[in-house]
């Protein structure tokens, strides 16, 4: 009976049993189906042509159900009717799927996947296969119920539902030879069905198994849409299409409503698919200026070249949100001659060096022809930082004023002797300062007599702790301040970052300071000071915070640029010609009483007078 | 961490009161880590969302570059390079309660590297002023940033 006919289709199709089925069509189709269309279906029934009979092959279906299950549900045609978007006829050379040898999956999807693990015909229906995943698809989990062609139907589904803690539809129930089979499309009802297996008894005392594979979809997914369901497409693009415009857009067609609800699986990186819609688009729209296929897991552009030639106003082709990969893609289409190509968010992007390239690559061959290449829309994202500028006061009023502080602040504070700069302080004035972790040994150089007093909070975790490196009230800070090393700093070229925020002001600015004679001694800081207004012109520091690291190379080579001064008792370190015209330009005079605000200024300074010990 | 509303963080019920500095210091080193992971997971992964953690008039200093305002702030967000910020060192402090009148402000200050795309990776320097804003219908005050500055270590090359 069955089993040799099937045994004579076996042999017929071994040698394919366990190829990959990509391409056999173009995209991977699969005959995946087993159902009902066993070995004595005439397989030339309507399905090798594209004539597809609604009724023709699902009558046979039914009658071929009818024979194998015990009851009589399924010649009401409701399960066929479930699965009525997915069957399809045969194709030519596209036979029925080695089901049973191979448990009857899918065919793996793209990746040629085998199905399940050699099961025989008799219906173990062990797993031993690993779950393929299927790329782009969606894992279609196949279930298996071997003998279950004994059973009937609608017994076992509602046994199943009975005790399965997730309510499931069974897509495609079918019945071949000895086994059910049923898909489901989500794995936590694959789970809680697996767990049915061995649950139910049988009216013969067998327990019934229940086995689960995953698969690729299978065949009646990726199949050939029947022609109610491309007549459904049809209108369904007909309502995207706008005739002022004609335009088409099909953005994320698959989740279109009207395809969903009627079970249609519209995916566009399917070559059937893509083709029956380039179908449509020729046949119903040929006067198309603009497209958007956007969103669709569009990998190949072959189908689309169909159009080429088909759709002369087609000026506006968007592509973007898709997945094509390689610039070759693109030649297939070249013969559109668009005038836009929108291509934003496809992995191709990156494979072109620059702009320019990527742009010429999808001009158009014009047969020398001069046409403006066309625009190509390729958002990348912004990798363009704005240009750094240098201090930034706010007003030369300001930096008058900031400039004057700085200066007369640094002059005590490499003097060597900072008592004074308590002045500078409020009376509730807090500081502190951190330095960066460094693997190298603190000790040997300058830095290392600051990490003693580093509050890097990312570091220093304990909370007495974090508070005894915060220096608070003035007494305390400047005492802190006067235990830290000798410094020299340069003055001269202060970068200095203002920001203020009510009568708050702060300043960013960074520096470079040299300690001793060896390169291990010059160091960079950053620094803040909020400020608040004191007195007429003055500032007084509410915050200071001091970040001090060593000095980059860079850093020292700009650094010791500077001839050496002679040496000079004086307090105030000798200034450059450039240190001398900048301190002119804040003398005093021009130094503007009204004083709105204090505000806190960050220099760095980029060269350090060095000095001779 | 996500706060429920943005820009409001930290379970403080009651700003500390003028003579409780080190209740203030420690509540304040607390907002400022919680702050800055916020403040950087937004940087990189939602950036959209930055601005909302600015006052309306707060103004940032970028490399010297001036941005006031919050149109300005997300246009400025919006077409700077996606980042990936790493903050090596941190630190604040609350600022004085007769400097602000009142407004519980803590200063905060990060450094670390910053890779922007398209872009070596660069040291930086940053500080904000943040400042606490009561609201109307809780006890929690909301956190702003009141300003920010930022500057590449090495600015000039």
């Amino acid at each position: 009976g069955n089993m040799a006919e099937g045994g004579h289709y076996y042999n017929e199709h071994d040698d394919r049993a366990g190829a990959p089925y990509r391409g056999r069509k173009g995209q991977g189709s699969h005959r995946a189906r087993s159902y009902g269309e066993g070995p004595r279906r005439d397989r030339t029934r309507g399905g090798h042509q594209a004539n597809y009979t609604g009724p023709g092959p699902r009558s046979r279906l039914d009658d071929m159900d009818a024979d194998v299950t015990m009851s009589d549900n399924s010649q009401d045609g409701t399960s066929q009717r479930r699965s009525k978007p997915y069957s399809r006829p045969y194709r030519r050379g596209d036979g029925r799927f080695d089901r049973d040898r191979r448990g009857g999956r899918g065919g793996g999807g793209y990746k040629g996947d085998g199905g399940g693990g050699g099961r025989g015909g008799g219906g173990g229906g062990g797993n031993s296969r690993a779950k393929q995943t299927c790329g782009a698809e969606t894992l279609i989990l196949v279930f298996q119920i071997p003998h279950g062609r004994k059973y009937d139907k609608k017994w076992l589904m509602t046994a199943l539902q009975n005790i399965c803690s997730v309510p499931f539809n069974p897509v495609n129930y079918n019945v071949d030879n000895y086994r059910a089979h049923f898909y489901v499309d989500d794995v936590a009802t694959a789970t809680a069905l697996h767990k049915c297996s061995h649950k139910i008894t049988d009216a013969d005392g067998y327990k019934v198994e229940v086995h689960m594979n995953a698969s690729g979809p299978p065949a009646f997914l990726q199949s050939d849409l029947k022609p109610e369901d491309l007549e459904l497409l049809k209108q369904c693009m007909g309502k995207r299409f706008d005739g002022s415009q004609q335009a088409l857009d099909l953005n994320t067609l698959r989740t279109d409503p009207e395809l969903v609800s009627q079970n249609i699986d519209v995916i566009l990186n399917r070559k059937t698919t893509m083709e029956a819609v380039i179908k449509i688009i020729e046949k119903e729209i040929p006067e198309l200026v603009s497209l958007n296929l956007s969103n669709n897991r569009i990998q190949k552009l072959d189908d689309l070249s169909n159009l080429v030639g088909k759709v002369p106003n087609l000026k506006t082709l968007n592509l973007s949100n898709n997945e094509l990969k390689s610039d070759r893609e693109l030649d297939k289409i070249k013969g559109l001659k668009l005038g836009e190509l929108w291509l934003e968010k496809n992995p191709l992007s990156n494979s072109f060096k620059d702009q320019a390239s990527y742009i010429r690559s999808v001009t158009p061959q014009t047969d020398g022809q001069d046409l403006p290449p066309p625009i190509v829309f390729d958002v990348e994202t912004p990798t363009v930082i704005p240009a750094c500028k240098g201090s930034c006061f706010g007003s030369d009023e300001i930096k008058a004023i900031i400039l004057r502080f700085l200066q007369q602040y640094y002059s005590i504070y490499d003097s060597g002797d900072r008592q004074s700069l308590l002045d500078a302080y409020h009376d509730g004035a807090s500081l502190s300062m951190m330095t960066p972790y460094s693997t190298q040994n603190p000790s040997r150089s300058s830095l290392g007599e600051y990490h003693k007093d580093s509050r890097n909070l990312k570091r220093v975790k304990d909370t007495t702790l974090r508070y005894r490196l915060l220096k608070h009230t003035r007494l305390n800070v400047v005492a802190f301040l006067n235990e830290l090393p000798k410094t020299q700093h340069d003055t001269a070229s202060f970068n200095v970052d203002v920001n203020t925020y009510t009568v708050l002001t702060t300043c960013l600015f960074s520096s470079v300071t040299v300690e001793g004679k060896s390169r291990d001694s010059t160091m960079a800081f950053s620094r803040v000071f909020v400020t608040v207004p004191a007195g007429n012109s003055g500032l007084c520091i509410v915050n200071d915070q001091l970040f001090i690291r060593m000095a980059t190379t860079e850093e020292i080579r700009k650094a010791f640029v500077a001839p050496a001064p002679t040496p000079s008792s004086s307090p105030v370190p000798t200034l450059t010609a450039p240190q001398q015209e900048m301190l002119s330009a804040f003398s005093l005079e021009s130094v503007q009483p009204q004083v709105r605000h204090t505000y806190w200024y960050w220099w760095e300074c980029r060269k350090v007078l060095s000095f001779s010990l | 961490m996500e706060p429920g509303v943005f820009g409001c963080f930290g379970p403080s019920p009651a700003v500390p009161g003028p003579s409780d500095f080190k209740t203030h210091a420690d509540q304040s080193c607390r907002y400022a880590e919680e702050f800055v992971n916020i403040y950087y997971d937004c940087m990189d992964k939602k950036r959209r969302n930055l601005t909302r953690l600015y006052l309306d008039k707060s103004t940032l200093v970028w490399n010297g570059n001036t941005v006031s305002g919050q149109d300005a702030l997300n246009e400025f967000y919006e077409t700077l390079p996606s980042s990936e910020f790493q903050v090596y060192t941190l630190d604040c402090q609350p600022v004085h309660e007769q400097a602000t009148q009142g407004q519980t402000t803590i200063l905060v200050v990060s450094c670390g590297v910053v890779k922007f795309e398209g872009n070596k990776q660069r040291f930086f320097n940053q500080n904000f002023l943040l400042t606490a804003q009561a609201t109307p219908n809780s006890e929690q005050p909301v956190w702003k940033i009141a300003s920010d500055c930022f500057r590449f270590q090495d600015w000039q090359s």
